[in-house]
């Protein structure tokens, strides 16, 4: 899967997970994840979310590097690849 | 010790009534039952019960702003709204919230289970603990609300909004919280839990809905579910006078007691320490006690027991003193009956009138109780006895006083 494509998919998938109302559809590929209003909480549903979405199965610890969306639509790239 | 207040109560009953609306269903001697359509009830032993409109409670989270959660926690707030804004919504601060319900969030629950089952032990989502913690309930109204009293659940099967009442009651007799607003809730019509209930063949197999649940009649064979969530504002007295509220009621008296005996089957002799222990509490007596709202499940066991407990507690007065059963009208609602029926025995209280049990056709000897029928009996004492006995033998008592 490219990273567009992942990217779109990812989208959807921070939608759902989130539930609440976010301009998803003009989210920037750059913008860090920190500053999407997830809480500790809700990170692990989202990452849980992910593995489920994208059929892939990792530890957040994998994630360090991971500051945008755009580093963890790269990164499901490779898991994916 | 302080006076103990009723200053709001909110109910979200089947298919989606409030409390006027539930009144006149009750009055007019109604009931709310049908078909199951929350799931399948192909094969089952009893399919009717009585559920929320999914429409009706859609729009109501819409008309009250609701964010959607679950729907457990959706439909004690709902209710728990209703309360507050009854209550005109008293500031939070110190507010507690207690909580009855017999299985909690049961479709967060089950979304957890069917994790594990499906996809092993990465199924369940992270925040399953949180969302299906049986204090979830208490949790949300806490942080939604912003009461900042204590909040925790107490779970006592059918008994469990009673003892939340009763706890609370305490609570603002000592001085240990100024108001707190009690709930309770069930949602029964979860799968694994409501095909668990049908197993134990105490619901009744009746094809009519409205014929099925019958407490109290010579021919009941059980009775029907029912989903739905109460919520009443307790506050010390001088407290409610203060800031102008409007005092509905008060409850005047407390009992509890357990059998100690079997786990599903009731016991008089408990049933009957718990009247008794409320009477006292409220330095009473059985000829000041205007009417009875029964506990009445209309399981062929359970109404004869609940018979032969107010015989022994009210003697003689048990020829004359008016007893009514409202899961006639809208099942067992488990964890929120108890809360549900205070609400109805309030009501009772201000209308001057006990509502009749739906569709007791034939009394049955062996409850020689004086059962209102068809329609409502007049009330001459303004003080009510609301009954809640419990699988696991706890048997909770609430006095009300108009």
């Amino acid at each position: 899967m490219d990273t567009t494509a992942v990217l779109e998919r990812l989208r959807e998938v921070m939608r759902r997970s989130a539930q609440k109302t976010l301009d998803w559809e003009h989210l920037d590929a750059d913008t860090p994840i920190d500053a999407l209003g997830f809480d500790s909480l809700a990170i692990l549903d989202l990452l849980y979310d992910i593995q489920q979405a994208f059929g892939v199965s990792f530890e957040p610890e994998d994630l360090m590097k991971v500051q945008t969306v755009r580093d963890l639509a790269e990164f499901l790239g490779r898991r994916t690849a | 010790m302080h006076r103990v207040a009723i200053t709001g109560a909110g109910v979200l009953v089947p298919p989606d009534l409030d409390e006027t609306a539930l009144w006149e269903t009750l009055a007019g001697g109604g009931s709310v039952f049908r078909r199951l359509r929350a799931l399948d009830t192909e094969g089952y032993r009893t399919r009717n019960g009585a559920e929320l409109d999914d429409g009706a409670l859609a729009a109501a989270r819409r008309a009250a702003a609701l964010e959607p959660a679950d729907r457990t926690s959706d439909i004690l707030m709902l209710a728990a709204r209703r309360a507050l804004d009854e209550a005109g919504n008293p500031p939070g601060e110190g507010m507690g919230a207690l909580v009855g319900t017999g299985h909690g969030a049961a479709f967060n629950l089950a979304a957890a289970y069917a994790g594990y089952f499906e996809k092993g032990h990465r199924g369940p989502r992270p925040s399953s603990v949180p969302r299906s913690m049986a204090n979830t309930l208490s949790a949300r109204l806490s942080m939604e609300l912003g009461l900042t009293g204590p909040n925790y659940v107490t779970v006592a099967a059918c008994a469990s909004s009673t003892t939340a009442l009763i706890q609370a009651c305490r609570m603002i007799r000592h001085g240990y919280a100024r108001r707190i607003l009690c709930g309770g809730v069930e949602t029964p019509f979860e799968p694994v839990y409501f095909s668990a209930w049908d197993n134990l063949r105490v619901m009744s197999p009746a094809a009519d809905p409205a014929a099925a649940c019958r407490p109290f009649d010579r021919n009941r064979n059980g009775f029907l579910l029912g989903e739905g969530a109460g919520a009443l504002v307790l506050e010390a007295r001088e407290e409610a006078l203060a800031r102008g509220a409007r005092v509905r009621g008060e409850l005047v008296g407390v009992g509890e007691a357990s059998d100690a005996t079997h786990i599903t089957r009731p016991d008089p002799a408990g049933q009957a320490r718990a009247m008794q222990a409320a009477l006292d509490d409220a330095g009473l007596t059985p000829a000041d006690i205007g009417f009875i709202n029964a506990h009445g499940t209309a399981t062929r066991v359970s109404d004869p027991c609940e018979a032969k407990s107010v015989r022994t507690v009210f003697g003689a007065r048990a020829d004359s003193l008016p007893v009514t059963a409202n899961k006639a009208c809208f099942g067992h609602l488990l964890g929120a009956s108890g809360i549900v029926e205070a609400v109805v025995t309030l009501l009772s209280l201000e209308h001057g009138a006990v509502p009749p049990t739906a569709s007791l056709a034939e009394r049955d000897p062996e409850c020689p109780l004086h059962i209102v029928r068809r329609r409502p009996a007049p009330l001459d004492i303004p003080c009510g006895m609301s009954n809640s006995f419990a699988f696991g033998g706890n048997n909770a008592v609430l006095i009300l006083r108009a």
